[in-house]
Formats: structure tokens, C-alpha cells, sequence
């Protein structure tokens, strides 16, 4: 885990990860969420509805950026804040995504860093665009 | 430059309120969504708007809007 603290921190500073998409992932996010919706259930209903097979939640693949900052920019100090996403593309099981932020701005009245984040699949082609507002605990 | 008029630009897109009207008496117990998360947002959309950077401590005496805006103005003047 990433323990930066708010002084380490500058614009155009990056991190990144990557991450499976499973099918035991999408069995807890239901767990969790209860959202029964067939487009995340049914590969029958996705298919039927124009995709190659079932979705995946946008909100699981939006998790990730949580850990994004939770765990890798800034890490431990981390206090997230706010979240913008926008859902490009669809997410299937199987895919690989690559989860990567970067510092855009810094407000050193009120501690906070604003970071730019983009989710992409393994064809390179970005499916959720974010950006994330985060504060650094003293610790 | 208008500065109570961009405030208040601001404020409305914080608060997400298009009628909100400050005035120099308006402080944070006259707005209900101006909690310590919309007052963090407010000050770094503040910063960014008239390109200012507040130092830490110097805000935390301000007592309302009225204040606020002499802050911006001096801050804006020092360039």
C-alpha cells in the first residue's frame, strides 16, 4: 500500500494496477447489492438486448477506483471525497482492466487533490472515465 | 471585476441552486447543504475561478461571505 502524505504529492503524479474481471466478483457485487437487474444476471437477456453477453455492474467497475486511491495514490492517508464516473463502454467477465489516476490539482488550503482517473479494457479502449476528489488524513 | 457576482456564480453551481443570493452577512448557518465536504469544495472552486491560493490558517477566521470577498480582492490584487 502507497503511504503517501499530502506533502509527497504533485501534479502529473500517476499510479496504476490491473485487475480481472470474474464472475465470483460479479456473485459478491450481487450479494452486496441486491441488484437483480437481468442485464447483469441473464447472458440470454444481454444477448437479446444487443450485448455479447452479460454486464458488468458499472458500479463494480467503478470499485476499483477506490482502491485506486484507498490503496495506491495516494494510499493509506486517503479520504475519498467525491467520485464523478462516466460509463463508456460495457464491461464483460474476463475482461483485464487497467485502472490508472493522476494528480491534476492541488489545494494546499484545504488538503485536498483532485485526480483524473480512466479504467480501460484489454483492447485499450477506455470504459469508465472519472474524476476523483480526495483528502489526506494527518495520520 | 465583480467579485460578489462571481461568488455567487459559484456558490449557486456548489449549492446547486440557480436563486441563491449571497450577501457580505451570508455565512455557513444561512445555508443547510454548506456542510465541512461543500466548504471544501467552495474554497478549491474559489481558488481555481479567480486563480488564487489561499495559504492554511487563513481561512479559518473568516467569519462570512462579506469577509471572504475583501480576502479574494486583496488576494487577487497581490496577483
Amino acid at each position: 500500500m502507497s503511504c503517501y502524505r499530502f506533502e509527497d504529492l504533485f501534479i502529473g503524479q500517476r499510479e496504476q494496477f490491473q485487475v480481472d474481471v470474474t464472475a465470483d466478483m460479479m456473485s459478491a457485487f450481487l450479494q452486496i447489492s441486491g441488484d437483480t437487474n437481468p442485464l447483469h444476471v441473464s447472458g440470454e437477456y444481454a444477448r437479446l438486448n444487443g450485448f455479447r453477453d452479460r454486464l458488468v455492474y458499472g458500479l463494480l467497475t467503478s470499485s476499483f477506483l477506490s482502491t485506486l486511491v484507498g490503496v495506491y495514490l495516494p494510499g493509506q492517508y486517503c479520504i475519498l471525497q467525491q467520485v464523478e464516473a462516466v460509463f463508456l463502454a460495457p464491461v464483460y467477465i474476463g475482461d483485464r482492466l487497467t485502472i490508472a489516476g493522476e494528480i491534476t490539482h492541488i489545494s494546499n488550503s484545504v488538503r485536498q487533490v483532485e485526480i483524473t482517473a480512466r479504467v480501460s479494457n484489454q483492447d485499450n479502449k477506455r470504459v469508465v472515465k472519472a474524476k476523483l476528489k480526495v483528502g489526506l488524513l494527518d495520520g | 471585476m465583480d467579485v460578489h457576482a462571481r461568488l455567487q456564480d459559484i456558490f449557486r453551481d456548489i449549492f446547486d441552486s440557480a436563486n441563491l443570493v449571497i450577501d457580505r452577512s451570508t455565512s455557513a448557518k444561512d445555508i443547510e447543504d454548506w456542510d465541512s465536504l461543500s466548504h471544501i469544495n467552495l474554497i478549491v472552486a474559489i481558488e481555481k475561478d479567480f486563480k488564487i491560493e489561499f495559504a492554511l490558517g487563513e481561512l479559518q477566521d473568516l467569519k462570512n461571505v462579506g469577509e471572504m470577498m475583501d480576502l479574494i480582492k486583496k488576494k487577487v490584487e497581490q496577483g
